[in-house]
């Protein structure tokens, strides 16, 4: 899933302006599963911002309001009131639900609070890794599983470079060497064999290097 | 024994207020007897009361007990007599009679409220502090320790100046709100009936004035340990602060000398708690003095129980110097009151070193009066005066129906009084049977006012608490800013809130106002909760709708000095709990099915006692076991260390488990899967060999799976035909030593073990092992050479005469170090041994003809498989892990399901057997309820809002959470333990704590920082 971290709160405060009445958004989704934006983030920012503006002498109002998911727009109808009554919108939702709402809600300025990280997954509760880079062309089942692109610094899909040492990577001794994973996955496989074969370069134009993408399923348009 | 028509009393005496007479007591009590706890002192809590700290976790000690004592003091089914004692015990087991001295304490304790204005008031105060060792003065009228249980005041008649001589004002007496002083007391003799007896009487820290060689008594700087615990701890005469007695200076080098009082020519046992407890202190000691030096002088570091050794290696590691040796002499520098310790040290080099400290490390005697104990209850004694226990049962005295528990059976650690008194407890409610349950009545309530949807009428009592509160704060001001508060509608003031008059008058109040709320600002909810509560149900308000505003400890007595402020305070504190009061919900506690019988993995020794001891107690039980055969590894024992025959025990448990009509046996089975919950298991069973599978239903799960022997590779083992296991000599010895008929010289190798890959693990046996069968050759032939190779002997408690006996007929002990292990080599002629020898500074050669690998005691191959599916924890080590080491030893922190045996670390027989009765008596607290109380203070989800992340199922400890077939979270309040954490983390906040919620949280604060 969409892994985000809320930005400082310093940050935050700086975005509000002149607002009086500040809405603070929650998404009710990603980031409430990798606790950056979900209920309880909201209700701890709005209470560390009524906090901050209590020390300032200062009279904005917070109020909180969490989503389902603010990357839909029923969802995102469901806070129109709450919307309408604010000055500013404080989305705590990935990029995607900020500009969900900021569409939905065109004369609203709406900030975000979290800076959406990566695509990736909990290792344990409170540590998160990155897992893919949406790269829109799969090569995982040439690579046991284990993506190069996502998880070689370099994104070598013919790896490892000679910055692997000890099974890490150059950058950081606390970064796995993917294609050292690689490695052992298909050693254990019994494919090592495999990795003689080179893999031309990639054909980057289903990424995001190919400007904006956009998928149409005509099977399933109403 | 359920077929005996004989009289079962439902009662049990148990004599002792320590921690195993507790423990006991609660289990006996939970199980629905009515329990007379007799305490000879002023108030239970016993020796763990005084201690600053535990082994080997280094947790708080009042922190641990402190729950426990109020448990006793608040149950229904104990009643906790002090300054008693039993003067004569007649009739049989299940219907016995006990005479109970009850001495004067010359407070009515039925009056006395705890609130300590006497202890100010008396004059008299230099009587010697028995709680702190003598190192502090008390009053002569005085409450034991803080957090005693009765928390009433008693009067030393031996002090006190009125009671003495006559001469005195009785301060004391004015000083009294509730008039509870008493001097016109007299002792009272009472006769209880009882089905059982468990003597918990503890031990008698040795004198160590008797062995001058140390000084004790004539150098102000040499303490004994017990002393240091007081020193050590927070609530000690120097609230922490280590100063040597001669000049009150911080020590910058303490040593500790092991074996004070143990191991000696009067002392022929070890104490088995000494290592660990100056290992202990040691390493406290450094946490208060940073940089204190701290050497400890020890003969063998016993370290034998779960996490010692991690816990000594710790201490090594934290800078802990460990010299083996008894040292030489102690001589005191006068003019410094330093103490100069003459030793040798391990090359044989004599030192003198200066201490600032000396702390003896003084082992355990039989208790005061065990002699005088043992002619009242019919008992017999050992040749150390300590109890004589039944050697493959060690909680049955030599009279039927009366038994024994904790340090008065052997020596032992906090845990294992603690598995015994539980043990002693099953034996107990064995004995008592059918009259389980006849005694305990329980308390009628009115029907519950129905007060959903009702406005808040809160009604607001604030206690003076005599004087302890008025004379502080002003209690009227608190009384008129009260009857201000949003949704008060009643305010006012009393004397003592606790009193009997006041408890009385509470449900008139409450009906007279329409209260459906009620605030109290009085003391600590701690002691006192529970009895308010228990008064709002007796006015049918939920219990639930009550809250407590602490104005006493949190308030008066910490701001003696400013009243005024204290004031403020007060109204802040009854404002807080007014908000709140009126955000409070009844909750409801449902009842729920109990399915009574119980499943016991294992059919071991330890399984096949639990389940007969549950059986014996009236309950269903099913075993399985996954050989085709029951009896476990005792199957394969020639002789126990007790000199009882194992298999002939063996052969009784089996009969008396394939003819008891409640026990059923599956052999060849093993568990596959299990659902559900305490009260409502259902548990998938497998047979090994074929696909057949059945499902069986229970109410409680008892594991008692064993362990195995290593068996590695070293030393040789599987590659020459004489070396073998200490196991497979057992097999050779017992057909009448035919099989070791041509060992003419025997070499055993101790602490053989997976070391390489693991961390060092005692095994706890092997030394006894080692010993018995040592003894055993040289019985068969005395000219057979038998060499020990061990690193350190490990013989604990009474088996110490063992080691002493091998030595005295020649077994000869040779010492190795971890560094320099022995070499095992195949020759020509047969095997030779080197090992160096770390005294003589040589390596010695041995050829003998046969040797015997100590293997350590591993847990089973397939225990992490069987953890999973009961979702247990394991230790390191991979054995099962217990709630809690000191005081749940056999309980699994999931509810319902128990352990017991060498599944929970490698254990003797005996201690198994122990161990299994334990588990059986904890069970049976589950087993014997009714029903199930399900709800009170438990996790709520609100599915619509749960997002399925998880959080909730990664963080509960419990392991209760789940995500259901919809998708959301599901907390199933009867195994919700209420601790909050998943409430806390869920980022969605789809879960709430009753009676915690957020805003009954919030409205708290809320109340503290408005300006209102």
């Amino acid at each position: 899933m969409i892994k985000a971290q809320q930005k400082p709160f310093d940050e935050i405060r700086g975005m509000l302006g002149n607002a009086k009445n500040v809405l603070i958004l929650g998404c009710g989704t990603c980031v409430t599963i990798c606790f950056a934006g979900g209920e309880k983030e909201v209700a701890i920012l709005a209470s560390l911002l009524r906090m901050a503006e209590d020390i300032d002498n200062g009279d904005r109002q917070f109020r909180e309001h969490t989503v389902k998911r603010q990357c839909e727009w029923e969802f995102l109808d469901g806070a129109a009131e709450e919307v309408k009554n604010a000055d500013l919108v404080v989305s705590l939702a990935c990029g995607i639900g900020v500009q969900a709402t900021a569409q939905r809600y065109p004369d609203k300025p709406v900030v975000p609070g979290v800076n959406t990280s990566f695509l990736g997954l909990i290792l344990e509760q409170g540590i998160w890794s990155e897992r893919c880079v949406a790269c829109g062309n799969c090569v995982l089942d040439k690579t046991g599983g284990i993506c190069p692109v996502a998880r070689c610094s370099k994104s070598l899909l013919n790896g490892p470079c000679g910055g692997s040492v000890g099974g890490k990577c150059e950058i950081s001794p606390e970064v796995d060497c993917a294609w050292q994973l690689i490695h052992d996955k298909l050693t254990a496989a019994g494919r090592a064999e495999e990795l003689e074969e080179i893999t031309p370069p990639k054909d980057w134009r289903t990424s995001q290097s190919g400007g904006p993408r956009k998928i149409v399923r005509e099977d399933l348009r109403v | 024994m359920s077929e005996d028509t004989s009289r079962r009393v439902g009662a049990a005496l148990v004599v002792g207020g320590g921690i195993g007479g507790m423990q006991a007591a609660l289990d006996l009590a939970e199980s629905g007897v009515k329990v007379y706890l007799v305490e000879r002192g002023p108030a239970i809590g016993g020796r763990m009361a005084q201690l600053d700290k535990t082994f080997p976790t280094n947790d708080c000690s009042t922190c641990t007990i402190s729950p426990r004592l109020v448990e006793c003091g608040r149950h229904p089914n104990i009643e906790i007599m002090v300054n008693a004692e039993v003067t004569a015990l007649s009739g049989s087991p299940g219907d016995f009679t006990a005479t109970i001295l009850r001495k004067p304490t010359y407070v009515n304790q039925d009056l006395c409220n705890g609130c300590t204005a006497c202890i100010e008031a008396c004059v008299y105060k230099r009587a010697i502090s028995e709680f702190n060792e003598g190192l502090s003065r008390r009053t002569a009228v005085h409450i034991l320790y803080p957090q005693a249980v009765p928390l009433k005041a008693v009067i030393d008649p031996t002090t006190c100046l009125w009671l003495k001589n006559g001469k005195c004002v009785k301060t004391c007496m004015k000083a009294c709100g509730m008039n509870a002083i008493d001097f016109d007391q007299q002792p009272v003799t009472v006769d209880v009936e009882v089905g059982a007896v468990v003597l918990a009487p503890g031990f008698n820290v040795y004198n160590a004035k008797l062995s001058e060689e140390f000084g004790y008594g004539r150098y102000a700087n040499v303490l004994t340990a017990i002393e240091f615990e007081r020193l050590l701890s927070a609530s000690g005469p120097t609230r922490g602060h280590i100063a040597r007695p001669s000049d009150q200076q911080e020590p910058k080098r303490i040593a500790f000398f092991q074996c004070v009082g143990s191991r000696d020519q009067n002392h022929k046992y070890c104490s088995s708690v000494c290592c660990m407890y100056a290992t202990k202190e040691a390493m406290l000691a450094k946490e208060h003095v940073p940089g204190v030096d701290c050497q400890i002088f020890f003969m063998d570091v016993r370290a034998f129980g779960k996490g010692y050794d991690a816990f000594f290696e710790r201490a090594k590691r934290q800078g802990v110097k460990f010299t083996r040796c008894r040292i030489s002499s102690l001589k005191e520098v006068p003019a410094t009151k330093e103490l100069l310790v003459a030793y040798q040290d391990e090359d044989g080099e004599l030192k003198k070193e200066t201490f600032d400290l000396v702390i003896l490390s003084v082992g355990m005697e039989p208790p005061k009066g065990a002699a005088e104990l043992a002619k009242i209850t019919g008992i017999e004694l050992n040749t150390y005066g300590f109890c004589q226990t039944s050697p493959l049962n060690p909680v049955e005295t030599t009279r039927p129906g009366v038994f024994v528990c904790g340090t008065f059976a052997e020596p032992k650690d906090i845990s294992e009084s603690v598995t015994q008194a539980s043990g002693a407890a099953a034996a107990a409610l064995q004995t008592i049977g059918s009259g389980r349950g006849t005694l305990v009545e329980e308390k009628v309530y009115p029907r519950e006012l129905a007060v959903e949807g009702e406005e808040p009428r809160i009604g607001v009592f604030v206690c003076h608490c005599g004087n302890n509160i008025a004379g502080v704060v002003n209690v009227p001001n608190v009384v008129e800013y009260a009857k201000g508060l949003p949704g008060v509608v009643h305010a006012e003031n009393i004397i003592y809130a606790c009193a009997a008059d006041s408890l009385k008058a509470l449900p008139d109040k409450i009906k007279e106002h329409g209260l459906n709320r009620v605030v109290i600002a009085s003391c600590t909810p701690r002691t006192h909760e529970p009895l308010f509560q228990d008064t709002l149900r007796e006015a049918g308000l939920n219990p639930y709708l009550f809250e407590m505003a602490n104005i006493r400890d949190q308030c008066s007595w910490v701001h003696s000095k400013e009243p005024e402020k204290a004031t403020d305070k007060s109204r802040a504190l009854v404002k807080m709990a007014v908000w709140r009061a009126s955000t409070l919900e009844p909750i409801h506690e449902t009842p729920l099915d109990l399915n009574h019988q119980a499943l016991v993995i294992g059919g071991g020794v330890s399984g096949m006692t639990t389940a007969l001891s549950l059986a014996d107690q009236g309950f269903k039980v099913f075993l399985v076991e996954q050989e085709k055969q029951l009896g476990g590894n005792l199957l394969h024992l020639s002789s126990t260390i007790q000199g009882v025959d194992p298999q002939a025990h063996v052969e009784f448990l089996v009969k008396r488990v394939e003819s008891s009509a409640l026990i059923e046996v599956a052999t060849g089975m093993k568990v596959a899967k299990v659902e559900g919950f305490v009260g409502a298991f259902k548990t998938t069973l497998v047979a090994v060999d074929s696909p057949i599978q059945r499902l069986i239903e229970h109410g409680v799960t008892i594991v008692a799976t064993g362990a195995q022997e290593y068996r590695g590779g070293e030393y040789l083992l599987g590659q020459h035909p004489n070396v073998i296991t200490q196991g497979d000599l057992e097999a050779r010895l017992s057909e009448n030593g035919s099989g070791v008929a041509g060992a003419r010289s025997v070499v055993m190798v101790q602490c053989v073990g997976p070391w390489g890959e693991k961390e060092f693990y005692c095994s706890r046996i092997c030394c006894g092992v080692a010993v018995k069968n040592a003894l055993r050759l040289k019985r068969l032939n005395p000219s057979t050479r038998v060499h020990v190779l061990y690193k350190e002997m490990r013989t604990y408690g009474f088996k110490e005469e063992l080691y002493t006996k091998a030595r005295e007929e020649g077994v000869i002990f040779v010492r190795y170090e971890d560094a320099n292990p022995p070499v095992v080599q195949a020759t020509e002629t047969g095997l030779r041994v080197e090992v160096a020898e770390p005294i003589l500074g040589e390596r010695l050669e041995l050829d003998p003809d046969l040797v015997v690998l100590s293997e350590a005691l591993v847990p089973r191959m397939d225990s992490g498989a069987l953890a999973q599916i009961l979702k247990v924890p394991q230790s390191r080590e991979g054995f099962f892990l217990e709630a809690h080491i000191k005081l749940r030893p056999v309980d699994f922190s999931s509810e319902g399901v128990f352990l017991c045996g060498a599944a929970h670390y490698p254990k003797f027989a005996g201690e198994c057997v122990v161990q299994a009765s334990a588990a059986a008596g904890r069970a049976a607290t589950v087993l014997t309820k009714q029903a199930l109380t399900v709800g009170g203070v438990v996790a709520e989800v609100t599915p619509p809002k749960c997002t399925a992340c998880l959080t909730c199922v990664r963080v509960c400890p419990f392991k209760v959470p789940i995500i259901n077939a919809e998708g959301v979270a599901e907390i199933n309040p009867a195994e919700c333990r209420g601790c909050g954490i998943c409430a806390s983390e869920c980022p969605a906040k789809a879960i709430e704590i009753l009676h915690y919620k957020d805003r009954q949280i919030v409205a708290k604060t809320d109340a503290m920082l408005s300006r209102v």
